[in-house]
């Protein structure tokens, strides 16, 4: 009898299969991440570093409803998203208008400060270490499927169908609503937006509200889907949502979506082959890199020299 | 008449209020933490006299890192906590200690100008309570030029090849292969080992050579901290290990959470033999994972938790004083056995306490009884220290760390274990019954 073995580069089917479940499901949380990323860049040219800082404290807030008080869980998890809608919309009510007619790599380090401020009340109240595990499981984490040998939870498939969900329904929100045109148009030119009458305070809060709730929700999922509630990490797993952003080159929501799965994938898939093994948390970075470069291969630099 | 029975009810509420102050006082007097004469069954906080030590203060420091995913201040923090018991029964002849701990980020800069400030600035007699990736490799021939041994908790390769350290646990090495040797006596068909990459050449070699002894084949990983894929890291390592094989996790509480919830969730409790060094010995880490009640089989550098010898009772009751937002937990213990090797050390000290006299004193020690390790405690005069070298083997039960087996000397597959034992018989460093 004929054994059929199938091995991709070397590495056997049966024990690469798992790895693509895993990414596809983690790629889900960076493409959501990216998506929410993307659409309040395109309201207001604000690049949010502080995405998964944001996501990062809302998780700990439902760490502590869950585990210090009789709260129902649902409050919880509500708390965490709500968390991430407040903090974005009071950035950018107290921010927003002061950044505004500035360059975009100061909008950008400002949410930086914002990052590292949160980073350090969470140091502050909930330093690593000492007496406490924290693990925030979702629910849905007790439903588990096999799928090629991995074995999936539902929380993880709730991500990847949010992560669809979300560009479906951000790209209909934005062509087929009167407040999704405003962004639109903001995001061609915000002062001519602002003398055609479009409230753009107004519809700039709508984005970092969204982008907030948005934000709250893939922390909550990405607690979970982490297996550990270390802040540190997920303020910086900020990079994966930012290179699937960048592949979408902050315009594309599909693009975006693509980039963040493929993130996931490529990054759970080198998991196996042992020459790339300890480099594939470099998925991100080396993704944005050839993405940027394919994209940009036609553009044209024009060099001019004044005659002197 | 009214007025009086006012003036009698008001004497009765202050009267009783002053006897159970009274009492209160008396009984916290009677009996404060740690004090009293250290006996076969009570351990003491050094002088044990119950009264707090008033003098001038004797400086000593010490570098603990902290870096995303790792946190080793735990160690300096328990032994600031013991020197709190020892100043609060009279201190070293009525001296209190002063600790002065730094945290470090990884950064062999830092570590180095902590080290000389601790010295040449702070002017401490003693450095104590270090633990770190790279400290020892940083600092060993600075300390070693100052005529320095540093009590401490060791990770790498250098905190016991070289002089400079004395430390009371055994490091990931040396427990990572006291689990190994747990798993192939438990049947492992394979074994592997995965360490934060900082430190897997030197943490991971030992498990190899079990192994290799057993005849059975290994696989290292080395792992980037902080781990933000677990799912896919714990396949890896189920996959590399195989039906019946073994896996030997080497991660702090910082980390190893993500790695066996990620083993919960992906099902794969059950598919291999599980491993540990001391670190994940914590009855917060066994209340969080009933999953791996009786499977996660954790080599223990320390006594077992509660297991009621004196210097387990104590430790329990100095936690519960002075450091109560420390859970008891094996960094406790060695932030423990620190204090109370660095006490031994400074009482024995004849004449006036300088860094001289005290390092001398540090040298001396041999034969330091504690029940939280297996063999007296040692440092004595040779190239290099390794004194905890029996240790015993414990897992999770009920929420609780309970003991799998008794005091196991650990297999020397290094040269250097055997001739530290060949040291311990000869200087009769810790042969002491």
């Amino acid at each position: 009898m004929v054994n059929f073995a199938l091995t991709v580069f070397g590495v056997d089917w049966v024990f690469l299969k798992p790895y693509i479940v895993l990414g596809l499901a983690l790629g889900g949380v960076y493409a959501l991440s990216g998506v929410g990323v993307v659409v309040l860049y395109q309201a207001t040219g604000v690049l949010n570093l502080a995405f998964g800082a944001i996501g990062a404290a809302g998780a700990l807030i439902a760490y502590y409803f869950v585990n210090h008080t009789s709260l129902p869980h649902w409050f919880a998890y509500l708390a965490c998203i709500v968390f991430g809608a407040v903090v974005n919309v009071a950035y950018g009510m107290v921010f927003g208008p002061a950044f505004a007619g500035r360059d975009p790599l100061v909008k950008m380090m400002g949410t930086l400060a914002l990052a590292l401020i949160l980073l350090g009340v969470m140091a502050w109240r909930a330093p690593a270490g000492g007496a406490f595990v924290r693990v925030l499981q979702l629910p849905t984490s007790n439903d588990r499927y096999a799928v090629f040998g991995a074995v999936v939870t539902l929380t993880q498939i709730i991500a990847l169908v949010f992560a669809f969900v979300l560009t479906i329904g951000t790209t209909a929100f934005l062509r087929l609503t009167k407040i999704g045109t405003a962004m639109r148009a903001l995001a061609s030119d915000r002062e001519i937006t602002a003398t055609l009458g479009v409230p753009v305070r107004r519809v700039e809060l709508a984005a970092w509200l969204g982008s907030g709730l948005v934000c709250g929700g893939a922390g909550l999922l990405l607690a979970d889907l982490f297996t550990s509630l270390d802040y540190t990490a997920l303020t910086f797993l900020v990079i994966s949502s930012l290179a699937a952003a960048l592949i979408g080159r902050l315009r594309s929501l599909w693009v975006t979506l693509a980039g963040g799965l493929a993130v996931g994938f490529f990054q759970a898939v080198a998991t196996p082959y042992a020459s790339i093994t300890n480099y594939r948390t470099a998925a991100p970075f080396v993704l944005a890199i050839v993405a940027l470069l394919y994209l940009g291969r036609h553009r044209t630099v024009t060099l001019s020299r004044t005659a002197g | 008449m009214r007025s009086m029975k006012i003036k009698l009810g008001v004497g009765c509420v202050v009267g009783a209020v002053l006897v159970l102050a009274a009492l209160a006082t008396s009984a916290g007097a009677a009996n404060p933490v740690g004090s009293g004469k250290a006996s076969a069954t009570k351990a003491v906080c050094g002088m044990g006299t119950g009264k707090a030590a008033t003098g001038k203060p004797i400086k000593l420091g010490g570098i603990d890192m902290l870096i995303p995913g790792v946190d080793f201040t735990t160690v300096g923090k328990f032994a600031d906590a013991y020197f709190k018991c020892v100043n609060a029964n009279g201190g070293i002849n009525g001296r209190p200690i002063k600790y002065t701990l730094y945290d470090e980020a990884l950064n062999p800069t830092q570590e180095a100008s902590l080290a000389k400030k601790l010295v040449e600035s702070d002017k401490v007699v003693g450095i104590v309570g270090n633990t770190s990736f790279a400290e020892c490799g940083t600092n060993w021939k600075y300390y070693k030029s100052k005529g320095f041994v540093v009590i401490g908790a060791g990770v790498q390769a250098e905190c016991y090849s070289t002089p400079s350290f004395a430390e009371v646990n055994m490091g990931p090495r040396y427990s990572n292969i006291g689990a190994a040797q747990r798993l192939v006596k438990l049947g492992a068909k394979s074994l592997v080992v995965a360490s934060p990459d900082t430190i897997s050449a030197y943490a991971d070699g030992g498990v190899a050579k079990v192994a290799q002894a057993a005849g059975i084949p290994s696989h290292i990983f080395p792992i980037k901290l902080p781990i933000t894929d677990a799912n896919s890291t714990i396949l890896q390592l189920v996959q590399a290990a195989g039906d019946g094989g073994g896996v030997v996790l080497d991660f702090t509480p910082d980390s190893a959470p993500a790695l066996m919830q990620a083993a919960i969730s992906q099902g794969l409790v059950d598919k291999v033999l599980w491993g540990s060094s001391t670190p994940i010995a914590n009855e917060f880490m066994a209340k969080q994972f009933p999953q791996f009640d009786g499977k996660m089989h954790i080599n223990q550098e320390v006594g077992g938790i509660g297991d009621g010898t004196p210097d387990e009772v104590l430790y329990a009751q100095i936690t519960k004083k002075y450091a109560p937002s420390i859970a008891l937990q094996a960094f406790g213990q060695f932030g423990y056995l620190i204090g109370q090797m660095a006490t031994k050390a400074l009482l024995s000290v004849q004449g006036p306490i300088t860094a001289k006299s005290y390092n001398n004193a540090v040298r001396a020690l041999k034969n330091a009884k504690t029940s939280m390790l297996c063999k007296p405690f040692y440092v004595g005069s040779v190239a290099y220290h390794i004194p905890n070298n029996v240790d015993i083997n414990v897992t999770y039960k009920a929420g609780a760390v309970v003991g799998e087996t008794g005091c196991i000397p650990i297999q020397p597959v290094d040269p250097q274990l055997t001739q530290t034992r060949a040291w311990e018989k000869k200087f009769n460093l810790n042969t002491a019954k």
